[in-house]
């Protein structure tokens, strides 16, 4: 491929190449950093989960790392105590927002959330902030999958596969602010509305929003 | 074509358009303020009212619809214009009183001066508006010709000076333009103060083809009206900005983004662009050169996050208006993935000034790192509310002072917020701060949209925290995980001390979830939102300690913490007037004639406090919410 | 989902085909399109909408997505009469909220929503550019300043003068606004 760049993540050198996102960089040498919403063909990454964020020396605040291209002679840091206190933080706001039932999710031991928890200690638990109580209806009219929106993190990754992957469009953000979901044209259950059923976003969807009836926890 | 015809062309333009004004300026003119603010005031009325009595006395007078006078405090403004007398401004008119006018002034030779607020050229018989302290400070670049000129003729603008400076640039190479902006260190007043100079540079710089310039006229904050006025009272003066930048960024296409709230800023400049191009000064080979561009303009849909510069362009390319996060830049990649600039309406009207008179003229006022003048509206517990202009520089206590003429009926002033949804809230103490960019964002505020609020003792900094809050939670795009979540779970806190309810550690959670939404959140939306919360924490932290550790509001506005109590010495218990006010009948009359209120059906609506009679002012606030007796009971 | 009365599918479809053919089809004229069509119609259709992906060659659902991302479109029909209440800084200060509680109380409607008999719609809105007269509120297009509680009462009297007869299509007033109290 094109040209090799080497750049020092927490103090280890690696090759990597030009053009390269740090996040991909790091993942493929096995260095963790949390990510939820990174889709590594998009080249304007949305970057709207706000956990992959990592340090660069000579940059002042922390830079989401899904959306930097790696340079020559960088040196990132993963870990410091203000990044892991940015990233608790995202990780805490988005669970106060998830329908935290691990038990019953089809998406147990499965799942992004709990990954991001296990690698950097959190807990999966709500104490500091308080969970939003909202309820949202279970659309489970496709043949052999469903969506609970009430576990949906927002991260885009179906729409992705949706618009991309499958060429089709059924789905989509609406509305704006704490109202934003992932929805169809005019909220029509998914077996109504254009959708083909084809199954590439319940495969991308990275907590258990989208998720086979087979999996279901009965 | 050669620089003599150029410029030759443009001075019989003017020429032209001078002679037109002038037979006009024969006759008497009346010029009324219909910006939106003076139709709100009735300026209409008083336009039919003028016309009436002009042609029942049959006058040879004209009546002329102008901008924003920047007096909103005395809406409806109108200034008469009369050959042999200085033009005079009169406020707070009615029927009465433009009867009287049109029959002394008019028609007579009495300018009425018991009625004038000032005089608006300089004269021996009345003084001028720069007589007053307001005028001693105030110092007008881009406000000049606003409520002065007509904005519905671009003869008007021309024969002010109009559009020379376009002449001028034209007859130089696009780079000279760049020099002055750069030189002028003109920095944009949307927001951040960016220099525009480096901006254009940047966006000269990115290749020769397809390129864009975009007005950003979509002020969305929530007590800010500067852009409006310049759009609606003088419109020429912002396109004049824009083909100036065009040409020295060598782009043929502009638009201007006016937000969907501001009909009237739309058809004014609907029409200035329509007048322009009919002039040649618009369009293809502006004054006969070989240089073409063109704009139009496009309606925002109400929501504010589109003023972000990233989201503005998704939303002229018809998709959601959501920021994407930066790098690349516009001028690399901005609208159609062109290079594009992008700067506020101030910014712009700026620029003619600038050429035309030069860099060092725009120097000449203002600080060294932000020169030139600043922009306000002033709201909030001040006399003089409405639109000023003063240079960078002046203080934060003369402005409030001196300009604004200070807090109505000796009202002790607590705290000033600047920059909107985005700034932040500063005490007394912070008064003597210089405002410029740099130094207002060291005290923790920002210049921001130039929104100013005087707030006194009646106002609660808690309560004013969450105010803000509540507008950027609620104009969050929703996009990233931090702005989304973290402020509505700043604004649920903040909701829950407004009821008295927490402890510090909801106060240093407070402050920590701030901190992280402004270092976490993708756009400036998100990591500026927690700006007021984090101003009044700092400046304010016994106020937010009384809500939570006493359920006492100090300045008695929340609801939950305050109730409405008729004090029995004062009130006289004849008048009955309160019980009439209150929408749900939670007033009687006691045995013993005096008035009292059910708690249990009082909603709290302040209604019988301001129907109660100023000479018995017997309905009061009291915080915590316990009445004396109870109090009593409890004590012992 | 709205039930769409004798002839307003055929107005729709006029309106949406007159619209489409005043703007060349591209992705970026979706939202000038919208703002026209709804303000032909009032507000935005479910079958508008439709059309107009069509014509535009854009999504559905993104049609959709847009309609409920901007504050300016609606996707029911206005009230006979529209009530802005200003909720910007000056407003709020001056008592902005307790204007719009009073008319909430008064219409028997929370904001942002419309009565059910459509006479009418309740908003806020943040400054419509004339704070020097807070508190500020606009009815039906007419903005009126220093709205006190009185003047809240006197313009809903106004409004409520404004019923075609006594029954019909609308449902008569409801007597009594202190029915949520005790
Ligand atoms: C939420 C948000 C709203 C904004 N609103 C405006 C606005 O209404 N007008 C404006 O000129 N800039 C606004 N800005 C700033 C713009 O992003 C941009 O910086 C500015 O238009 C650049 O112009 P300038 O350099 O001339 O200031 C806003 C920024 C944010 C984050
Ligand atoms: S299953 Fe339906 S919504 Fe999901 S990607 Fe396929 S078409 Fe799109
Ligand atoms: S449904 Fe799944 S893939 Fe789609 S946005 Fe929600 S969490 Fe992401
Ligand atoms: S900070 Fe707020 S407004 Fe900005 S992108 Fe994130 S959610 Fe949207
Ligand atoms: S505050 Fe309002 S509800 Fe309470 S007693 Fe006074 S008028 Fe009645
Ligand atoms: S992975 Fe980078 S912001 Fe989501
Ligand atoms: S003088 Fe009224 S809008 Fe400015
Ligand atoms: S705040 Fe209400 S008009 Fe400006």
């Amino acid at each position: 491929m094109s040209e090799e760049i080497t750049i020092t993540i927490d103090d280890g050198e690696i090759k990597t190449h030009h053009g390269e996102k740090i996040l991909w960089a790091a993942l493929e040498n096995d260095i963790y950093i949390p990510h939820l919403c990174a889709i590594k063909k998009e080249t304007r990454p949305n970057a709207s989960c706000r956990l992959c964020f990592v340090e660069i020396e000579g940059h002042e605040r922390p830079v989401t790392s899904c959306t930097r291209e790696v340079e020559e002679g960088m040196v990132v840091k993963t870990r410091s105590p203000r990044l892991d206190r940015l990233v608790k933080t995202g990780f805490e706001l988005l669970l106060s927002d998830h329908n935290l039932n691990c038990r019953e999710c089809p998406a147990n031991r499965n799942c992004a959330l709990q990954v991001i928890a296990k690698k950097r200690g959190f807990k999966l638990k709500r104490d500091r902030i308080k969970p939003i109580e909202r309820e949202f209806e279970l659309d489970d009219s496709p043949a052999e999958f469903a969506f609970d929106r009430s576990r949906c993190v927002l991260c885009g990754q179906c729409i992705w596969a949706d618009r991309v992957e499958a060429e089709v469009g059924a789905i989509g953000f609406s509305n704006r602010g704490l109202k934003r979901v992932v929805t169809t044209f005019n909220d029509l259950p998914l077996a109504d509305s254009i959708c083909t059923e084809c199954k590439l976003c319940v495969d991308v969807c990275p907590v258990g929003a989208l998720y086979y009836k087979k999996d279901q926890k009965a | 074509m050669n620089k003599t015809d150029l410029l030759k062309r443009y001075e019989d333009m003017k020429e032209e358009a001078r002679q037109s004004i002038q037979a006009r300026q024969e006759k008497s003119l009346v010029l009324i303020g219909t910006a939106t603010c003076g139709l709100a005031a009735g300026a209409m009325q008083v336009k039919e009212d003028f016309i009436r009595e002009i042609e029942t006395k049959g006058l040879e007078a004209e009546v002329i619809e102008v901008g924003c006078i920047g007096h909103c405090y005395a809406e409806p403004l109108a200034i008469i214009a009369k050959p042999g007398y200085p033009a005079v401004c009169y406020g707070n008119l009615d029927e009465g009183l433009v009867h009287r006018l049109v029959e002394d002034f008019l028609a007579g030779d009495d300018p009425s001066y018991e009625y004038a607020m000032a005089a608006l050229d300089r004269n021996d018989e009345f003084p001028t508006f720069e007589d007053f302290p307001r005028g001693v400070y105030e110092e007008k670049m881009i406000l000049e010709h606003c409520g002065l000129t007509d904005f519905k003729k671009i003869e008007s603008y021309i024969a002010n000076g109009g559009y020379e400076a376009l002449a001028k640039a034209l007859s130089e190479d696009p780079g000279f333009v760049l020099e002055e902006v750069k030189e002028a260190n003109l920095r944009g007043r949307g927001g951040a103060g960016f220099p525009a100079g480096k901006k254009w540079e940047a966006c000269l710089n990115n290749g020769e083809n397809e390129k864009y310039v975009i007005c950003n006229g979509d002020e969305g904050d929530p007590g800010a009206f500067m852009d409006r006025s310049v759009l609606e009272s003088d419109p020429h003066l912002v396109i004049e900005g824009m083909i100036l930048c065009a040409y020295a960024v060598g782009s043929h296409q502009g638009y201007l983004y006016i937000r969907a709230e501001y009909p009237r800023a739309v058809e004014h400049v609907r029409e200035a662009i329509k007048q322009a191009r009919e002039k040649g000064l618009l369009g293809s080979s502006i004054l006969g050169t070989d240089f073409s561009f063109d704009l139009e303009v496009f309606q925002g849909s109400g929501a504010f996050i589109c003023g972000e510069a990233t989201a503005l362009v998704n939303s002229m390319e018809g998709k959601m208006g959501m920021p994407e996060s930066r790098p690349p830049r516009l001028v690399e990649q901005g609208f159609r993935g062109k290079p594009t600039v992008l700067n506020n309406v101030k910014t712009f009207a700026y620029v003619p000034l600038i050429i035309s008179r030069g860099a060092d003229w725009f120097k000449s006022t203002g600080t060294s790192e932000s020169p030139g003048t600043a922009v306000f509206s002033l709201v909030g517990k001040i006399n003089n509310t409405g639109l000023v202009e003063v240079p960078m520089g002046t203080t934060l206590r003369q402005l409030i002072e001196e300009v604004g003429d200070g807090l109505p009926n000796g009202r002790e002033f607590k705290a000033v917020q600047i920059g909107g949804p985005s700034g932040g809230c500063l005490p007394e103490s912070s008064l003597d701060v210089p405002i410029d960019f740099d130094s207002l964002h060291e005290a923790g505020a920002i210049m921001g949209s130039g929104g100013l609020v005087v707030m006194d003792q009646d106002d609660c900094m808690v309560s004013v925290a969450r105010y803000f809050l509540e507008f950027t939670q609620h104009e969050s795009c929703g996009k990233c995980t931090f702005c989304r979540l973290g402020t509505k779970h700043m604004l649920d806190i903040l909701t829950d001390i407004t009821r008295g309810e927490g402890d510090l550690e909801t106060l240093e959670l407070l402050k920590e979830l701030s901190e992280d939404v402004r270092d976490g959140s993708l756009c400036n939306l998100g990591r500026t939102a927690p700006n007021p919360v984090l101003t009044t924490l700092r400046y304010f932290y016994d106020e937010y300690r009384a809500h939570v550790e006493e359920g006492r509001c100090p300045a008695l506005v929340c609801r939950d913490l305050i109730l409405y109590y008729i004090k029995p010495p004062k009130c006289s218990k004849l008048c009955n007037v309160c019980v009439g006010s209150c929408p749900t009948e939670a007033i009687y009359t006691r045995e013993d004639g005096l008035k009292a209120i059910d708690q249990d059906k009082c909603v709290k609506c302040d209604n019988c406090r301001k129907a109660c009679p100023d000479e018995y002012d017997a309905v009061i606030k009291l915080s915590p919410p316990e009445l004396p007796a109870e109090k009593e009971r409890k004590a012992k | 989902m709205l039930q769409l009365k004798e002839g307003e599918k055929e107005e729709i479809l006029a309106c949406v085909k007159e619209v489409l053919g005043e703007n060349s089809k591209t992705h970026e004229n979706l939202i000038p399109v919208l703002q026209q069509v709804q303000k032909k119609l009032g507000y935005l259709p479910v079958l508008a909408m439709e059309k107009i992906a069509e014509g535009l060659d854009v999504p559905a659902a993104d049609v959709f997505g847009l309609a409920t991302f901007y504050n300016q479109f609606r996707l029911n029909p206005p009230g006979k009469h529209e009530v802005k209440v200003c909720l910007g800084t000056a407003c709020y200060m001056t008592g902005g909220d307790i204007t719009l509680e009073s008319f909430e109380r008064r219409m028997e409607i929370k904001e942002s929503e419309t009565s059910p008999d459509r006479h009418y719609s309740l908003e806020r809105v943040a400054c419509v550019g004339c704070c020097s007269l807070a508190p500020v509120v606009v009815v039906d297009d007419q903005v009126e300043g220093k709205v006190t509680p009185t003047r809240v009462d006197g313009i809903m009297l106004e409004l409520e003068a404004d019923r075609d007869g006594p029954a019909g299509e609308e449902s008569g007033p409801k007597e009594g606004g202190n029915s949520e109290q005790d």
